[in-house]
């Protein structure tokens, strides 16, 4: 044993101080073992008040004043782990028994036998030092998921809240983490006349995952400022991302550059699936993949983008893969065929509408199966 | 995730199936990293009984490919599934990592 353990014996009879240092006196001198000593409960009580060191309580049960039964009572008001042994008398089995109940961790009967006090003594301090160390880790498991979950409120906090909806344009947004901290985002800001568009999909999840994505949106955003072009946008981001990447981390993303007085909106992917159109008639299509690959990975990758003419009334659906991926309890997939069926025939009238369909559609396939990956998805509407 | 490999002269030619994700992604490297012997040369990963391959599993390739282009070995990946390849596909990996119809064709490549 590495640390001295302080045991407090309560007893009215004066015989057994000297009986205890003298029995006990090699792991005294060890320091393995403290005594210090009560006549009764309430001396026992203003010791424990004064002295938090006191690891054990070794207690009579007959004695004035206050009896061992009642002291019991009151330790965890004192020290919720404090580990206490009672001594009673030989065959006393209701008192032991209420002992028992009341929170007394063993006892040893008189008279006293000091190898099985010893033993005795040194299994309730193991179970002690145990007991200690189970908080210890319970408080660092604790302390862990409240970082995490600072971690996923400042992940969510970055998310934009209130997307525009204007007479010329509607977005609507929203991403549900699966674990506390997850790898998707959205994004969409103003530039000009035009409006930047992204979502986004980080390799992985967890505090790494979240690092990598505040990374991105912010090389993304500050490319899309100064660049323009979202093909061009995206070779900035890649190689800025690549420089210093030692854990081959990646994001997938589309991003996209919206003209709500033209209408016109010019998309690059970067290793992401490509965004969905819904027509006003309700036809839905899937918009052509750009060339890319996905950000972070290799230096120096050319993008190109498309440009396509939104007419009044389509809205263009860009996702992650965890809507497509999303399973159900039979392990099939929500699957590309399926988020088109949510708009066949069936073109949406808001780009808020749009956006709680697809959510709903997955969450009535899921129905209880865990969520395995954030779903994000982010809809654009030509009113 | 089940693995089989099969050496001739200085090619190695690993065999995986099932589902890499999140959950067993560094499991599947070391057992990839653990088949290679320095004598391998040219690593062919034979991918035609994968199922499912998440974005922690492409990292995983990416780990493995980037490793033995440094020691100037080649690594290339064959016999991709349609739903694996459309992974690879639209990620842009297979701009980045070798992919070949078959184990022939990448002994060929």
């Amino acid at each position: 044993m590495d640390q001295t353990y302080k045991i407090l014996v309560v007893d009215d009879e004066p015989d057994l101080e000297p009986l205890i240092l003298q029995r006990m006196r090699r792991q005294i001198r060890a320091n393995e073992y403290e005594f210090v000593f009560a006549q009764n409960g309430v001396e026992a009580l203003e010791k424990l008040n004064a002295d938090s060191t006191i690891d054990m309580v070794l207690s009579d049960i007959n004695m004035p004043k206050m009896d061992g039964l009642t002291l019991l009572q009151q330790l965890p008001g004192v020290d919720p782990n404090l580990r206490a042994v009672i001594i009673s008398a030989y065959g006393d089995m209701d008192n032991i028994r209420t002992a028992m109940n009341r929170g007394a961790f063993d006892f040893v009967t008189k008279p006293i036998d000091f190898d099985d006090l010893k033993i005795t003594i040194s299994r309730t301090l193991e179970h002690l030092a145990e007991w200690r160390e189970a908080l210890s880790s319970r408080d660092q498991l604790v302390a862990l998921q409240n970082e995490l979950s600072i971690a996923s409120q400042l992940q969510q906090s970055i998310l934009p809240k209130n997307p525009p909806v204007t007479d010329k344009y509607e977005v609507s947004a929203n991403m549900e983490p699966a674990r506390n901290v997850g790898g998707d985002f959205y994004d969409f800001f103003k530039l000009d006349e035009q409006v930047g568009l992204v979502v986004a999909d980080v390799s992985d999840k967890g505090i790494p995952a979240s690092m990598f994505m505040m990374s991105s949106r912010t090389a993304l955003k500050g490319a899309a400022i100064g660049v323009g072009d979202p093909a061009m946008v995206l070779e900035e981001v890649n190689n800025q991302l690549h420089q210093d990447n030692p854990t081959f981390m990646f994001v997938t993303l589309i991003y996209a550059l919206f003209n709500p007085n033209t209408g016109s909106l010019t998309y690059s992917i970067a290793g992401h699936d490509p965004p969905m159109l819904v027509s006003a008639d309700g036809t839905v299509t899937e918009l052509p993949l750009t060339k890319g690959v996905a950000l972070g990975i290799a230096p120096d990758i050319v993008y190109t983008q498309e440009t396509v003419e939104l007419a009044p009334g389509d809205t263009v659906v860009l996702f992650t893969d965890g809507v497509t991926e999303a399973m159900n309890a039979n392990n099939e997939q929500f699957g590309l065929t399926r988020l088109a069926d949510v708009f066949e025939g069936n073109s949406p009238d808001s780009a808020l509408a749009a956006n709680e369909a697809v959510f709903e559609c997955v969450r009535n396939f899921a129905g209880d199966a865990p969520q395995s990956d954030d779903i994000t998805c982010l809809t654009l509407r030509r009113p | 995730m089940e693995f089989s490999h099969d050496r001739s002269g200085d090619t190695l030619v690993v065999t995986a199936s099932g589902r890499v994700d999140g959950s067993n992604a560094s499991d599947f490297l070391e057992s990839l990293q653990g088949m290679f012997d320095p004598g391998d040369q040219r690593i062919i990963l034979d991918l035609g009984g994968l199922e499912y391959i998440s974005s922690a599993g492409l990292r995983v390739l990416l780990m493995a490919a980037q490793n033995l282009d440094r020691q100037s070995k080649s690594f290339s990946i064959c016999s991709l599934t349609e739903a694996v390849g459309d992974v690879f596909r639209i990620s842009g990996f297979d701009q980045i990592i070798n992919v070949f119809p078959s184990v022939e064709a990448a002994k060929q490549g």
